[in-house]
């Protein structure tokens, strides 16, 4: 067995060339990501986290088998960021009938985002809390929910959300900002009283 | 997570799960880029078959044939080659943005180096005569061709002696004042020069030679030439 000591100081692109050679060293990467990925998933997919578990086991295997295949341009999170993303979609076909509404249930830093934000604060000129958040956030288009997730809460920058999503620059700025309006649109037509 | 990576170990070796090769992934990569170059070649063949279409089309019959210069412009327009130099920038971006990095791009990006490929190649094609030798080969491989490809080579059009345009094969020069021509429909007409001629691009009028002439008809299958152009675009 591998002693996972010895991965603490190697880096993520270190560890995929280890893992070619010795298929042990993936322990690690899947150590490292495997709760960044259930989140991510869960936030995205709105499984709870047993499905998102058993998702997240063909995400890892996927990887694996793909491993040669990773382009060294990325970072390896983008990467494997990108397969959870597509194994999230592919898994959506599988079942054929993609919910129009899926139940989303945000996580306290979603709610702490939507709270502090300013822009949004300004624009409402109210603070806003957990339940109610919760509800507008199940209206959101998909798209747009993924961004603000990868963009607040998986603190992914610009460059890195373009990687995973496979959408240019100026296509994931544009989303943002959609993702924005939308939801400040949906905050001012319920006329929310927070 | 506890376990989790010990459950995927396990899985992968059970399933005797082993990475795919590195050459999959390159061939896989090298294919997409194939067929990118390939549908802009593609895209650069129908634009210099465009580009061939436009320059040899006798863009002044307008007025033979009683119509607009505008009219006319919208029939000579070379749509088969549009859509297919429109159908292979379609692949070509298709293909673009399977490439590794394609996503990266914008849309007008991508559309605009297939354009700006398939234009410059094009155009380079077309210098070195391939449009001619495109042109040619669809008119006699493909039936339908004469029939959309307006106007240079339309037997239809060409076949109008009261509108003042005839076209056929020379079959004999009578003198130096004129020549015997056989239409396409097989009728003999006797050819009568006008003094000052135009033969654009100066062949020769010999037997066996296939034209097309401007002129006006003076009596039963007597036809007056004022001008006289070559029928093929490979007869020049």
């Amino acid at each position: 067995m591998l002693d996972k000591e010895k991965c603490s100081e190697k880096t993520d692109e270190e560890l995929v060339g280890l893992t070619i050679r010795d298929q042990d060293f993936f322990a690690c990467l899947v150590d490292r990501y495997s709760e960044k990925l259930t989140r991510y998933v869960m936030r995205i997919s709105a499984s709870t986290r047993e499905d998102a578990e058993d998702l997240l086991q063909e995400i890892f295997v996927k990887a694996y088998r793909n491993l040669n295949g990773f382009d060294q341009s990325l970072k390896f999170s983008s990467w494997i960021y990108r397969i959870a993303h597509n194994q999230v979609i592919s898994q959506w076909r599988k079942l054929k009938s993609r919910p129009q509404v899926v139940k989303f249930e945000a996580d306290e830093d979603f709610l702490k985002f939507i709270a502090n934000d300013e822009d949004l604060a300004l624009d409402t000129e109210r603070k806003f809390e957990g339940e109610e958040v919760r509800k507008l956030l199940n209206t959101m288009d998909e798209k747009y929910r993924e961004v603000l997730v990868l963009k607040f809460l998986e603190g992914k920058d610009y460059k890195e959300i373009s990687d995973i999503l496979q959408k240019p620059l100026g296509t994931v700025a544009t989303l943002i900002n959609r993702a924005k309006k939308q939801l400040k649109k949906i905050i001012e037509d319920k006329n929310v009283q927070f | 997570m506890p376990n989790l990576s010990d459950k995927i170990l396990q899985k992968i070796k059970e399933e005797k799960i082993v990475p795919k090769p590195r050459w999959q992934f390159f061939l896989k990569d090298y294919f997409v880029w194939f067929l990118f170059l390939i549908s802009l070649i593609l895209g650069a063949l129908a634009f210099c078959a465009m580009l061939n279409a436009f320059y040899t089309n006798d863009w002044d019959i307008y007025r033979y044939l009683h119509t607009s210069l505008v009219g006319h412009i919208l029939i000579s327009l070379p749509y088969l080659w549009i859509v297919f130099l429109a159908f292979f920038i379609w692949i070509a971006y298709q293909n673009f943005k399977y490439t590794k990095s394609g996503y990266r791009h914008e849309t007008f990006f991508v559309v605009g180096l297939s354009v700006v490929g398939s234009f410059m190649l094009g155009a380079l094609l077309h210098t070195l005569g391939a449009g001619a030798m495109i042109e040619e080969s669809v008119a006699t491989s493909v039936p339908f061709y004469e029939k959309i490809a307006c106007c240079s080579a339309r037997k239809d059009i060409w076949s109008q002696p009261e509108k003042g345009l005839l076209a056929g094969e020379i079959k004999s020069i009578m003198d130096d004042d004129g020549f015997e021509l056989e239409d396409f429909k097989g009728s003999v007409w006797q050819v009568e020069k006008a003094e000052k001629m135009l033969i654009p691009g100066g062949f020769l009028i010999v037997a066996g030679r296939r034209v097309k002439i401007i002129g006006e008809k003076r009596g039963e299958m007597r036809f007056w030439a004022r001008e006289v152009r070559s029928w093929g675009k490979s007869e020049r």
